[in-house]
């Protein structure tokens, strides 16, 4: 019985392999068509593409790379057929992931050169703002991995963002900047700690416990920014000054990539180390296989003595101290000030980069790298007026971010026991 | 002795401050006490923006005037517009002004229950069929004309920027008016400066899609100076500020305000805003209370402020005044006649 379903399913899976080769193979084909009619033939002869490698108000420089537009978009049109033939006739096996990856970079590449053949494009800002970008959205999704992953679903990370982002205003214009940091933690703190009596000790759902949260902060910060903390009274409350940029000695002298990875304030640091922390924490020590078997099968461990109860409610409170933390990123490392609704929705997007992540760090800052590489492009693109309305370009980073990751990464694993309260059997 | 010596002092001082300001003042027509009415948004009376603005042409009507009295009533929260408006509609207000277009449902069900009662709104326009409200509108394009040749003048390296929050008529023409500025610097000097973020033929531009996200100004601000420009205008609220924030950062670039005077709102950037485009609210103020008492208020159409009527301007920052070049500055302030001759188009013809 065993073995003819064995041998059932791999004779099953043997044609929709082929399939799948055949799509990707004739959708390389369709790359490099696209590139051909669509850019090759519409460039006048002889334009030159100049990228450049140095951000502004960078002192490290690096040459600008310069190269003749149609040959180089008629090589990546060749490299693309290459790999669709390649892959009709043998396919990349394991490898065809990445091979698809490589063609939507190729994709892009060429998009952007016929965008900008004849002028210039600042490449290496276009790599430094998608690095920035992807700070709140990743922070964001941290806290939303910290919850999600003991099993309680953090749809208020938008709101202890928001929340946090104006008490460390408050609090850093009172103190120091550093005084606001820490208000702002214990802020999103405060805010998981609501969160997890709500959806732990209360069993509520946890959607609308979040949603609560949400409406909480954007009514309360709200409020109390336009009755305080903008009027000309206190304006003194609202000026609680910004982390300094810090060039990181040796690193920032690399060129091309120094001046992106190594010339940012603090955040952009934090965020490296917290996804290489809680990648470790998470799958490498005991505290994280006990947060993670709370969210899979809180029974379970429960059995095996570990304390849901007591476990989720640690995750959650170090998942609002995230939030917290991706708040005062907003004032305290974004623009020095709070102004109403200025988190404008980048705790929903963090919670879709931690899904579009499969609820881990690393493919959470992947995410978000993602979508703040498409965001930075599609400011590009205004800027070189591609004649697209700008209501589409407004929308490109989300789309493009779905379909890449829906393609290429498919089918996520949530955490089973993600969003169920749980209840001890009582004996 | 020395008590009494204070008490005359006092009396003396005071006799002499109220004598003051008794100066020489105008006396309206018609003999009575005009009582001008101000309700504000939840800004407050010293939102150093429109509100602050508003009171300002009040104040001014109050110090030119004898005969002139004026009140205003601070909104805490949105269900105080109609109790504000009632309140003064009660106290016979000869004008009952309302600030902002977050009061334009009450004060157009106000005007319209109250028939006998003059209203204006500001920025905001009014409806035709109410014939008791007054509204207005601005030809900022006339200030970002000249705030687009200022910049283009003032920029290093052949670029300045622009962006906006959500495009709409109204905030197309404060792009219009800049980029057309810039294109008839580049005519007088047979320079190339290009801008960056409008494109005036296909009306389309830099946009970041909400009004909120100062990070988005940030990211604007970034990408614009990373394309090489040094001069940027958001027409974005406070998502400029984001943009300001970077440039104090890293020590470069400069800002042009819109609607406010940002050397004043944004006090702690100001060596950053090279001058702003100016929306003078007052001026509109001023015109209606004074059309209440010459009898020759209308309402149901809008006041239009431009440079005629000192309604718009280019409002250059006291950090910047003197370090402007002294011909450039010539030239800006020589472009006002003409504009307002209509002998330079501010918005490209269609």
């Amino acid at each position: 019985m065993a073995t003819a379903d064995l041998a059932k399913t791999t004779i099953l899976s043997k044609p929709k392999n082929n399939v799948r080769r055949i799509v990707v193979g004739v959708l390389f084909l369709v790359v490099a068509v696209v590139i051909w009619l669509g850019f090759v033939r519409e460039l006048p002869d002889g334009l030159i593409n100049t990228y450049v490698m140095t951000p502004s108000a960078s002192d490290s420089y690096f040459p600008n790379w310069v190269f003749p537009t149609e040959i180089a978009l008629n090589i990546i049109a060749g490299i693309c057929t290459i790999m669709g033939a390649y892959q009709l006739a043998r396919g990349f096996g394991r490898f065809s992931n990445l091979m698809i990856g490589l063609a939507a970079g190729l994709l892009i590449f060429s998009f952007l050169s016929w965008a900008s053949s004849g002028g210039s494009i600042n490449l290496a800002g276009l790599l430094r703002v998608m690095v920035v970008r992807a700070v709140p959205l990743t922070l964001g999704a941290l806290s939303g991995v910290l919850c999600e992953r003991a099993g309680v679903v953090n749809i208020a990370i938008e709101g202890m963002m928001l929340m946090s982002a104006f008490v460390s205003t408050v609090f850093g214009s009172l103190t120091n900047i550093w005084g606001g940091l820490l208000a702002g933690i214990l802020a999103g703190t405060l805010m998981g700690y609501i969160h997890a009596i709500l959806s732990i000790k209360y069993k509520i759902n946890q959607i609308i416990s979040g949603t609560f949260i949400n409406i909480f902060a954007t009514g309360m910060t709200s409020f109390l920014s336009s009755r305080f903390i903008q009027k000309v009274g206190y304006q003194h409350l609202n000026e609680p000054g910004m982390f300094p940029v810090i060039q990181i000695p040796v690193l920032y002298k690399i060129p091309f990539i120094g001046p992106i990875l190594f010339g940012h304030n603090m955040y952009v640091y934090a965020m490296f180390i917290f996804v290489a922390l809680l990648t470790f924490l998470l799958y490498k020590t005991r505290w994280g296989l006990r947060l993670r078997s709370v969210g899979e099968h809180p029974r379970a461990a429960d059995t095996l003595g570990i304390n849901v109860i007591k476990t989720r409610y640690m995750a959650v409170l170090l998942g609002g101290a995230m939030a917290g933390f991706a708040g005062t990123y907003f004032t305290l490392g974004s623009v020095g000030r709070f102004d109403e609704m200025m988190t404008a929705g980048r705790g929903f997007i963090g919670l879709a980069a931690m899904i579009f992540g499969n609820w881990n760090p690393l493919g959470s800052m992947g995410a978000g790298m993602l979508f703040g590489f498409f965001d930075s492009l599609s400011t590009k693109l205004s800027i070189l007026r591609v004649a697209v309305p700008y209501e589409f370009i407004g929308m490109a980073p989300y789309l493009a971010t779905m379909i890449v990751l829906a393609g290429v990464v498919g089918k996520g694993q949530m955490p089973a026991a993600d969003g169920t309260p749980y209840e001890k059997e009582s004996l | 002795m020395s008590k009494k010596m204070l008490v005359v002092v006092s009396v003396l001082v005071l006799a002499a401050m109220v004598l003051s300001s008794c100066a020489p003042k105008a006396v309206a027509p018609g003999g009575k006490t005009y009582k001008f009415c101000e309700v504000t948004d939840v800004g407050g009376i010293d939102d150093k923006s429109f509100n602050a603005l508003g009171w300002a042409g009040m104040e001014a009507m109050k110090n030119k005037y004898s005969n002139v009295e004026v009140k205003y009533l601070e909104s805490q929260q949105q269900s105080d517009y109609e109790v504000n408006i009632n309140a003064f509609i009660a106290e016979k207000c000869d004008l009952i002004v309302s600030v902002g277009f977050l009061l334009a449902d009450a004060t157009m069900a106000a005007a319209k229950a109250n028939p006998d009662v003059n209203f204006a709104i500001i920025d905001n326009n009014t409806d035709p069929t109410i014939t008791n409200l007054r509204g207005n509108y601005s030809n900022i394009a006339e200030a970002t004309f000249l705030a687009g040749y200022l910049s283009a003048g003032m920029s290093t390296t052949g670029k300045v920027g622009t962006y906006v929050g959500i495009l709409f008529p109204a905030t197309q023409a404060f792009m219009d008016g800049y980029a057309m500025g810039v294109a008839k610097y580049n005519e007088v000097h047979g320079t190339a400066v290009e801008v960056l973020g409008w494109d005036m033929a296909a009306q389309e531009g830099l946009a970041t899609g909400n009004f909120e996200s100062t990070d988005d100004g940030r990211k604007m601000a970034e990408t614009l100076m990373d394309e090489g420009a040094d001069i940027i205008m958001p027409v974005a609220g406070p998502v400029g500020i984001g943009s300001l924030a970077v440039m104090a950062e890293r020590g470069s670039g400069l800002l042009i305000g819109v609607d406010q005077d940002w050397a004043v709102t944004q006090a702690s950037s100001a060596n950053f805003v090279l001058a702003s485009a100016l929306k003078k609210i007052d001026v509109f103020v001023v015109d209606s209370c004074e059309a209440v008492m010459n009898g020759t208020f209308k309402g149901g159409e809008d006041y239009a402020l431009t440079l005629a009527n000192g309604g718009v301007g280019l409002g250059i920052s006291s950090t910047w005044e003197s370090k402007i070049p002294a011909d450039l500055k010539a030239e800006v302030e020589a472009l006002i006649p003409q504009i307002i001759a209509g002998e330079i188009a501010v918005m490209p013809t269609r």
